[in-house]
């Protein structure tokens, strides 16, 4: 084979090697720019999922915050309404204690023996402060004459704002009439028109 | 406790004792008669003595105070602040055992609940007034499914007030603290109220806590107006506390101990329920139970079943799987969900979707147990596809995250994504012009 032969089959195979791989690269960009242009919209759903979800989180958040704050608000609110019903009940309280002299009290007084009378029986021992000692004792007289009952009045004092404690002569029943234990009893009714008072729901 | 010298007591007439040491404690009276009563303590009789004990009849049975300051709270089991917060200033005082609906004023529950969970709303759905159950067994997820129900539940597309009344009865520590926290951290709290009665509580507070929760439930639905989903978990220990004081007034036991009324006691709570005609808002009930040994036929679900709309039942299996929210599907039914799904109340499709998923996920199970006797290789092609379709229902639509809340478009459109996987010819319970509008297989 000659020179010029061997020259040109090289250049055939070159050029044959040459359009094959220009086709292959242009191949290969083709498969490339498809597969940028897929990726594209899966990215784009990836995309829109995050930010859907960052969005959902946010929204959450959100959401948690306002509820804790306005619950913690709120919760504050409670303690300062009950702290200023406990000042209210204290000073009521003292008031109480003072107004033994009042009138209404002795007929209050005189009810409270009647009561305990009626649900201990005719027999039965009172307790009451040392402020109302004499007071009771004088009513305790007035009542044993009138009911033909039988009661009696200890000398031994109780801690109370007022009203008495009676108790069978055997110990076995009890009736709390103090003014302290009516108050407690009545607490969730007069709180509830305390904290109308306070928020000015009181019409 | 057996208080001697009692003439006018009344039966559960509430008591209050008071101990040497000054110390007072609850209880109610069982039993009168022969100048005595039977008390039962609520705290429990530990450290009474039995001369010096003080027992003063209060002359009324339980009530709780309530208002609309009891959102946002948390209680003990009997209905006493729990979260050092003061006594709620009451607006009225509602006997616990509640008032029996009249029947013929119960308005139909017909009203959509999205719970975000989408085998409950996509195949279960809730329905407002419903009383739907959760049987569970001992382990699995049913406080991680109650809690997220709790959070995330809500009435679409209105803007009437929704409250969620949780009462946890006889749960552990951690649980109730687990509860807390759950609501409290998703901001779900301040639409909540939370009634905790932990499992060392003596029992007797067990039967007052879902009566509690219920009091304040009605009160919330039917004087505010407000729709409230009241979860009760675990029913079963509640059942348990009712044997356990049945047994100790010696009454003759019935099926597996339990008294014989047991069924009439669960009914006293479920059928506190329902919508009442003219009024707006409404009761709903999701009791949760756990079946001793996974015994669907044990009494406590046994009777539950009887009294209630339907049931969602958890699965051993799927649990074991590692599949959250474990629900046995073939096994649940909501029976109201017909009356609450549809055109105008969630979307047209809904209820044919959830059939037609029954459907997939039925075939699916039998070509399952068909392939583990002739192998995947002697299926047909379309058993291979509903063999598809059961895995990807499982986790592409059962599975879901305790914190991830689907709405029902997202929930349908998954069910969609799992019926693209079955050839059209196959949708036999859906209609066509819903083929044509949601399928997204190959036509």
């Amino acid at each position: 084979m000659s020179l010029n032969s061997l020259e040109r089959t090289i250049d055939k195979v070159l050029s044959q090697k040459e359009s094959a791989l220009i086709s292959e690269i242009d191949s290969a960009l083709q498969n490339s720019l498809k597969n940028l242009e897929s990726s594209k919209s899966s990215l784009q759903v990836e995309y829109d999922n995050i930010i859907e979800s960052s969005k959902k989180q946010a929204e959450n958040l959100k959401r948690q915050i306002i509820g804790s704050s306005t619950l913690n608000a709120r919760n504050k609110e409670l303690v300062i309404i009950e702290s200023a019903i406990d000042e209210i009940f204290i000073k009521a309280k003292e008031k109480l204690a003072k107004s033994n002299n009042e009138k209404n009290y002795e007929k209050l007084l005189t009810r409270l023996i009647q009561d305990s009378s009626t649900k201990l029986g005719s027999e039965i021992i009172i307790q009451c402060n040392k402020t109302d000692l004499n007071l009771v004792k004088k009513l305790v007289s007035q009542e044993s004459s009138n009911r033909k009952s039988k009661i009696t009045v200890s000398d031994e004092v109780v801690d109370i704002i007022g009203g008495i404690k009676a108790a069978s002569v055997d110990g076995t029943m009890s009736l709390d009439n103090t003014l302290d234990s009516n108050i407690e009893s009545l607490k969730p009714l007069i709180r509830k028109e305390i904290v109308q008072l306070l928020r000015g729901e009181n019409k | 406790m057996v208080v001697d010298g009692v003439t006018k007591a009344s039966f559960d007439e509430l008591v209050e004792i008071e101990t040497n040491d000054g110390e007072r404690r609850l209880g109610k009276v069982l039993e009168v008669g022969s100048g005595k009563a039977v008390v039962q303590v609520f705290e429990g009789t530990t450290g009474l003595a039995i001369t010096g004990t003080r027992v003063k009849f209060l002359g009324k049975t339980m009530a709780m105070p309530v208002s609309q300051e009891l959102l946002g709270r948390v209680f003990d089991g009997l209905g006493r602040p729990n979260d050092g917060l003061p006594d709620p200033v009451a607006d009225k005082f509602l006997d616990v055992n509640g008032e029996p609906m009249n029947p013929q004023s119960r308005e139909y529950p017909t009203s959509f609940i999205q719970t975000g969970v989408s085998v409950i709303d996509g195949m279960l759905t809730l329905v407002r007034g419903q009383k739907l159950p959760i049987f569970s067994g001992s382990g699995m997820s049913h406080n991680i499914l109650a809690a997220q129900i709790a959070r995330q539940a809500t009435v679409v597309g209105t803007n009437e007030d929704f409250a969620v009344v949780f009462a946890a009865i006889g749960v552990q520590y951690s649980e109730a603290q687990y509860f807390k926290r759950s609501l409290e951290e998703s901001g779900a709290l301040k639409r909540s109220v939370l009634f905790v009665n932990l499992a060392d509580d003596p029992a007797i507070e067990r039967i007052i806590t879902p009566r509690v929760a219920l009091t304040v439930a009605e009160y919330l639905a039917f004087d505010l107006g407000m729709h409230v989903l009241a979860i009760l978990t675990d029913m079963t220990n509640y059942a348990e506390a009712l044997r356990e004081i049945s047994a100790a007034r010696e009454e003759v036991p019935g099926r597996k101990g339990y008294p014989g009324y047991l069924y009439t006691d669960l009914a006293n709570n479920y059928e506190r329920a329902g919508r009442i005609k003219g009024k707006n808002g409404s009761v709903t009930q999701m009791p949760i139970l756990s079946m001793p040994a996974d015994d669907i036929t044990h009494p406590i679900p046994d009777l539950t079943g009887y009294i209630t709309e339907g049931q969602v039942v958890l699965g051993r299996d799927l649990f074991r799987k590692g599949i959250y929210p474990p629900v046995n599907v073939m096994m649940s039914l909501s029976r109201l969900m017909k009356d609450g799904v549809g055109e105008g109340k969630t979307r047209s499709d809904h209820m044919e979707v959830g059939n037609q998923l029954y459907d997939a996920y039925s075939r699916a199970q039998e070509v399952r147990a068909l392939a583990e006797i002739v192998g995947k290789a002697g299926l047909t092609g379309v058993d291979l596809k509903y063999l598809d379709a059961g895995d990807s229902f499982e986790t592409h639509f059962l599975k879901q995250s305790p914190d991830e809340n689907r709405n029902l478009d997202e929930t349908l459109s998954r069910a969609w994504d799992i019926l693209a996987t079955l050839p059209e010819g196959e949708l036999t319970k859906i209609k066509d012009k819903h083929i044509q509008q949601y399928y997204k297989g190959s036509k």
